[in-house]
């Protein structure tokens, strides 16, 4: 380890540790524009040049550039060093257009304190700036290229760390252009990033455009609950309102990053539609008179018609609170439930993929990204779980091998193998590509939850355990489908779906039902019956943030609260607990309460609409308990009442691992999926980044990038079928029919329709347990107009 | 008298093909290697040779080859530069034009050097017609067995393309030629790793200019001694191609031996001063050099020399002013190719070099302030810390500007205008 003298201050650092992050260490900070720490330092921008006074490098040089060395003696105040970095600030300042009134950058950005930090603060040039046309990138990222310094981290992180080629470097010397070949919108999910690596206001977060100062925002640490990853976010709120969110570091999970989804997904918060008020039979009443109704009647339900007429549903979109408030509702009560499964069939993979992880073989994403081999089966991270893409692409730019087992067309920005197959041809598959990972050292099992089955799951756990067992630091990552569908699981103790409860809805043994933050309009697999069933009820309770069709429905309407203004315990699919604190205080934004004069020229002492509860606190109520008084009594509570739960008394900054503590066996009656007969095509519904989570799904901004409903099919297929790219097509099974565009491609399944889900495709995802096969005529090509 | 080694062979009006070549002693050497040598041998006759890149940066050749390790992976390239975009420099050309054979035998014999099997002729694209000759000749010498599989029976394969170059003067540079050949942005690598140790595609890679090349046979052929002995003394070696060109009577190519004084160079083979020109200055090496100034007429032009004095030989491209040239105005011209030229990676250079540009023509035009000298002073000394030898080599002139021409500067500042009005105002910035 070598031991170095920065400005007379003596620290030792581990080999190939960079002069600058050395003097980090000694908290002593070196300017820097071109150096990020996820993308490395290539010498570009020069601002970080420090004097090497002794040792075996002499003279002026950059600091980035320079592994620490034994003998070293470093100083970042010499004088020549510093009219150096002064001139590289000038020489950036030349042609910047100095107009920070009007930049979204202006209070964080690196080239203000550093301009001010260098001691540049009078224009000596006369000469003429160089000014450049700005592009549209789309509804995400605001592009004003002439506040752009050069420092290349925008190409760098687009195409170099993330893989995508539309966003570069054009022309050279004082002319050179970062932007797209042509305007357009970038196509990478993950471009909202280029807003926080951008040192400059060149990109900035187009949405949220002029909402405020960084130092105008409460701004709060965060955690994504768009996907189960649960990727560290910072939110920005200002009037009682969420305004922008950004990535925040991670070690383990997300590094520096976050996808666009988990960035601007949360307009669902805000937006004028959301439920603010108690709603009994149709009528606006305050949320508390509708809880304590909801308490009455269905306490009068219980009495009447006994505790097994009331069911009570939940799912993995609620908080670990919530989630536990439920359990314990039911305990009490003697209710039914709380049932956290759509369909059976998810519930089952997410279960079985629980009970697979354990402390020694679940991999962070951290790990992934260190994983010389990589097998991908029934996952496809950029729509499933972004984030995990990037870290797969990290992984294969060190040099691992990536083989990807699925149905679906892949989009990935990276080199895989594609071994195309349909659901009953996965096990083999994967039985024979798991030879590919022999000549690993640290190979890595992803495995989906959404269109896989349990056997899948427990096959790929039963790989890792036999690649462990060979010697081989193997790990294990299962997507899920929702931000705690881990939690869901650990909780479980029904394991019964949705459907199950539909069933004793029909039988007339449930009366009632209350629904917490559920789109069982959305989820439920047979809609016409999910109707039937809910008009059978004597009484409905929706619990929600959402305006979901069923709120809307329900008898009763609850609103609760969102993640921001209640925070929560969220568990990621490595069984990742992290705590979210609430953003802000909660009630109407201010921009709806003011009467117009936003900002608010009138001020009054209470805020109108903070008398929501959280879902959890309503879960406690309904019973007739009294919620515990705070967060900190509440997670104590669910420490004291859950086994599952007691480490989150040991909640550190990279969150608490929890885990199921249960081995996994393949149960003999593991599913083997139902083979596909001749003349039927099988109909995929698939998860995808933009538009098909109920969250997110508001986000108009994600809306229209979310392209047009389409239905894949492999190129053979619609050879076959003389369908062409870009037709249209009918496709009617049961007693729906939709219209979709076509897509063609390959590799891509045979047999396989796939079909993504879409804000604008209103229809029913897999009827329960069962895959839709639909017959070739069937499926009708429309003639174009 | 001038020493022709390179081009003995020059013909006014055509090049030497390749029968003529073979007739002349061409490509026994490549054989007599091939078939008897051992790769190190070729390394260490370069080496005790002293034999120094004529590309500009004169790094000795041997030395070069040398880093290239014995366990190094391969396919291996060899790099021929020929993008000949210092402004004045043309030996390049003219060697093609010459003798092409004789860079194909250099190739193949630094190839066998290092065990390359690729070679690759970066070529500037306005020199299409060597290009072309280059190609065709290249077709040749793999027809007769001189490149391809099994050269001369000695189960050594090598071969050859040509590659047109974008077109860039930073295209030039063999970290940037690098990236360029791999279809990347022309931006220079920053050792280490050496291109010897991974180069193109990460495989180790020799670059090399033309000159240094054409050399190589003549060396293995003669030996090290000889070719010490070609210089005007111990100091130096090998004789030099100048591309003499400005005020002169016959601007040109002379090959001469290495050492060869300045007085010399320019009275007896560039016919001496044009018209009632006087000596008054002139770059020695390229646009990337500094101004030498009368006192140093007699000056010695070898490597050694050179930098014994504070200058850099570069390419040998002579470029001289007479005494009715406005130097002021010269640099200006100079730093408009540069600025423009940057690759526009680092920010001394992509955005220093506007600003020094601005800051001369503003003096040029009678606009300057006595302020402007200091701050040139300072910039050009801080293209040091820029990111690759452009920038250095673009601030050269400006800094012997100032060292030895500062009298004339502060005159265009105090009288407002340029003394030798030659021109009008020099308009626009450099964007
Ligand atoms: C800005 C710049 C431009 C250059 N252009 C050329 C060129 O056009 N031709 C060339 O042979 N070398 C050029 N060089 C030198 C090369 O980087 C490299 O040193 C040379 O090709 C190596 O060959 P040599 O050792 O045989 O000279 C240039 C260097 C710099 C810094
Ligand atoms: S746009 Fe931003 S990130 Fe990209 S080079 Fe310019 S300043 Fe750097
Ligand atoms: S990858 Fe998932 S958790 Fe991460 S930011 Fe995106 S949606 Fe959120
Ligand atoms: S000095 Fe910098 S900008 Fe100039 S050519 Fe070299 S790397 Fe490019
Ligand atoms: S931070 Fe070191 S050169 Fe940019």
């Amino acid at each position: 380890m070598p031991k170095l003298i920065i400005d007379n201050r003596e620290i030792e650092v581990p080999e190939g540790t960079k002069v600058i992050k050395a003097a980090e260490k000694l908290g002593i900070y070196i300017p820097r524009f071109c150096f990020h720490h996820a993308l490395g330092a290539v010498g570009a921008c020069r601002v970080c040049a420090v004097k090497f006074q002794e040792g075996p490098v002499d003279g002026v040089q950059m600091s980035c550039m320079i592994d620490a060395q034994d003998g070293m003696k470093v100083s970042t105040a010499d004088p020549e060093a510093a009219d150096f970095r002064r001139s590289v600030i000038e020489w950036l300042m030349l042609n910047h257009p100095h107009d920070c009134p009007v930049c979204d950058e202006g209070g964080h950005c690196l080239l203000q304190d550093l301009t001010v930090a260098g001691g540049h603060g009078i224009r000596r040039s006369k000469g003429r700036k160089r000014t450049y046309t700005d592009q549209y990138l789309g509804p995400l990222v605001y592009h004003e290229m002439n506040r752009c310094i050069q420092c290349y981290r925008c190409v760098r992180f687009y195409r170099e760390y993330s893989g995508y080629s539309d966003l570069g470097v054009t022309g050279i010397a004082g002319r050179v252009y970062f932007g797209r070949l042509r305007e357009g919108i970038l196509e990478s999910p993950f471009a909202g990033n280029l807003i926080d690596i951008c040192p400059t206001g060149v990109y900035t977060d187009r949405p949220s455009r002029y909402t405020g100062r960084r130092w105008d925002f409460e701004r709060t640490p965060g955690v994504c609950i768009h996907c189960s990853l649960g990727c560290r976010t910072t939110v920005s709120a200002r009037y009682r309102q969420v305004v922008r969110v950004e990535g925040r570091f991670s070690q383990q999970v997300n590094r520096d990053f976050i996808c666009d989804r988990g960035r601007y997904g949360f307009y669902y918060a805000d937006r004028p539609g959301r439920p603010r008020n108690g709603r009994i039979n149709g009528q606006t009443v305050s949320a508390q008179q509708a809880v304590e109704e909801a308490r009455d009647r269905l306490q009068r339900i219980t009495q009447e018609h006994g505790p097994e007429a009331v069911g009570i549903i939940g799912s993995a979109r609620s908080s670990l609170q919530t989630l536990s408030a439920l359990v314990h509702l039911c305990h009490t009560t003697g209710w039914q439930g709380p049932v956290f499964r759509n369909t059976w069939i998810a519930g089952a993979a997410a279960d079985a993929a629980v009970r697979a992880l354990s402390p020694e073989n679940a991999f962070s994403m951290r790990e992934i990204e260190t994983a010389d081999a990589i097998l991908a089966v029934g996952a496809d991270p950029v729509n499933e779980a972004p984030m995990l893409a990037l870290a797969m692409r990290q992984a294969q730019r060190t040099g691992a091998e990536i083989i990807a087992i699925d149905p679906r067309p892949l989009d990935w920005p990276f080199d895989f193998a594609h071994l195309a197959c349909r659901a009953e041809e996965m096990e083999e598959t994967l039985a024979s590509a798991a030879e590919r990972l022999s000549a690993s050292r640290r190979p890595v099992v992803i495995c989906g939850t959404e269109i896989t089955d349990d056997g899948i799951v427990m096959q790929a756990a039963d790989l890792v355990a036999g690649l462990r067992g060979s010697d081989k630091r193997a790990g294990l990552f299962c997507t899920m489908p929702q931000a705690n569908s881990f939690g869901a699981a650990l909780l479980d103790e029904s394991n019964a779906c949705a459907a199950d409860l539909a069933d004793r809805i029909e039988t007339g043994q449930i009366r009632a039902l209350a629904v917490f933050e559920s789109d069982l309009w959305h989820v439920f697999p047979d809609r016409s019956r999910l109707s039937t069933a809910l008009e059978k009820l004597d009484l409905l309770v929706s619990v929600d943030f959402l305006d979901t069709p069923l709120f809307e429905n329900a008898d009763i309407g609850i609103p609760s609260l969102t993640v921001f203004e209640a925070g929560g315990i969220y568990v990621n699919q490595e069984g990742r607990a992290q705590q979210v604190r609430p953003a802000h205080t909660g009630g109407l934004p201010i921009a709806a309460a003011g009467l117009g004069d936003h900002p608010p020229r009138s001020f009054s002492p209470d805020v109108p609409g903070r008398d929501m509860p959280a879902a959890w606190a309503a879960a406690f109520s309904l019973s007739g308990q009294a919620p515990p008084e705070t967060d900190a009594q509440m997670t104590a509570w669910m420490r004291d009442n859950f086994a599952v739960l007691a480490d989150l008394a040991h909640m550190e900054a990279d969150g608490v691992r929890l885990f199921a503590g249960r081995k996994v066996s393949i149960p003999d009656e593991a599913q083997i999926p139902e083979k596909k007969p001749d003349q039927f095509l099988e109909l995929l519904p698939a998860p995808t980044i933009f538009g098909g989570e109920p969250m997110s799904g508001h986000s108009q901004c994600l809306r229209e990038l979310a392209g047009l409903p389409a239905v894949w099919m492999a190129r053979a297929d619609a050879d076959r079928l003389g369908i062409a790219d870009d037709d249209r097509v009918s496709l009617g099974f049961e007693n729906i029919e939709v219209t979709l565009n076509v897509r063609i491609s390959d590799p891509m399944a045979q047999g396989v329709l796939v079909v993504y889900r879409h804000p604008d495709i209103d229809w029913q995802p897999a009827p329960d347990g069962k895959r839709i096969f639909i017959s070739e005529d069937q499926i009708r090509r429309i003639e174009k107009a | 008298m001038e020493t022709r080694v390179l081009l003995k062979n020059r013909k006014p009006d055509r090049i030497l093909d390749l029968d003529e070549y073979r007739a002349s002693g061409g490509y026994t050497a490549a054989e007599e290697m091939l078939q008897t040598g051992r790769p190190a041998d070729v390394q260490e006759v370069l080496e005790a040779a002293g034999l120094l890149g004529r590309g500009g940066a004169a790094f000795p050749m041997g030395v070069k080859l040398s880093t290239v390790a014995e366990d190094a992976p391969f396919p291996r390239y060899l790099v021929c530069n020929a993008d000949e975009m210092e402004p004045g420099t043309f030996k390049d050309r003219v060697l093609i034009h010459t003798s092409p054979h004789l860079l194909i035998e250099g190739m193949l014999l630094a190839a066998f050097s290092v065990r390359a099997e690729h070679g690759i002729i970066f070529i500037r694209p306005e020199y299409e017609n060597a290009a072309r000759i280059l190609e065709r000749e290249a077709a040749l010498a793999r027809e007769h067995g001189l490149l391809g599989k099994n050269i001369f029976s000695s189960g050594f394969n090598f071969d050859i393309v040509v590659h047109r170059s974008g077109g860039r003067y930073i295209c030039g540079e063999g970290t940037a030629l690098l990236n360029a050949l791999e279809g990347k942005r022309p931006n220079p690598r920053k050792p280490p790793p050496y291109p010897t140790v991974r180069g193109l595609w990460q495989l180790p890679t020799v670059v090399q200019n033309v000159e240094t090349l054409c050399f190589v046979p003549h060396v293995v052929q003669n030996g090290a001694e000889w070719f010490r002995n070609l210089a005007t003394g111990p100091d130096e070696a090998g004789t030099k191609i100048f591309s003499v060109s400005g005020r002169v009577r016959r601007p040109g190519c002379y090959e001469l031996p290495m050492g060869t004084a300045l007085s010399e160079i320019i009275e007896t083979h560039a016919g001496g001063m044009a018209g009632d020109g006087r000596f008054k200055a002139c770059l020695p090496g390229g646009a990337s050099t500094g101004y030498m100034p009368e006192s140093m007429y007699h000056q010695e032009m070898g490597y050694k020399g050179l930098s014994d004095a504070g200058f850099r030989l570069g390419t040998a491209a002579v470029m001289v002013f007479d005494h009715s040239a406005c130097l002021v105005g010269a640099t200006v011209n100079l730093l408009a190719f540069f600025a423009r030229e940057s690759c526009g990676w680092c920010t001394p250079c992509r955005e220093g070099l506007p600003y020094m540009h601005d800051l001369l023509r503003r003096i040029e035009n009678g606009q300057g302030r006595a302020e402007f000298v200091p701050m040139l002073r300072e910039m050009a000394g801080q293209m040091g810390l820029a990111y690759c030898a452009f920038a250095p080599g673009a601030a050269a002139p400006v800094e012997s500007l100032i060292t030895y021409f500062e009298d004339e500067l502060r005159e265009h500042i105090e009288t407002r205008r340029c003394p030798f009005e030659t021109r009008g105002p020099i308009a626009g910035a450099t964007k």
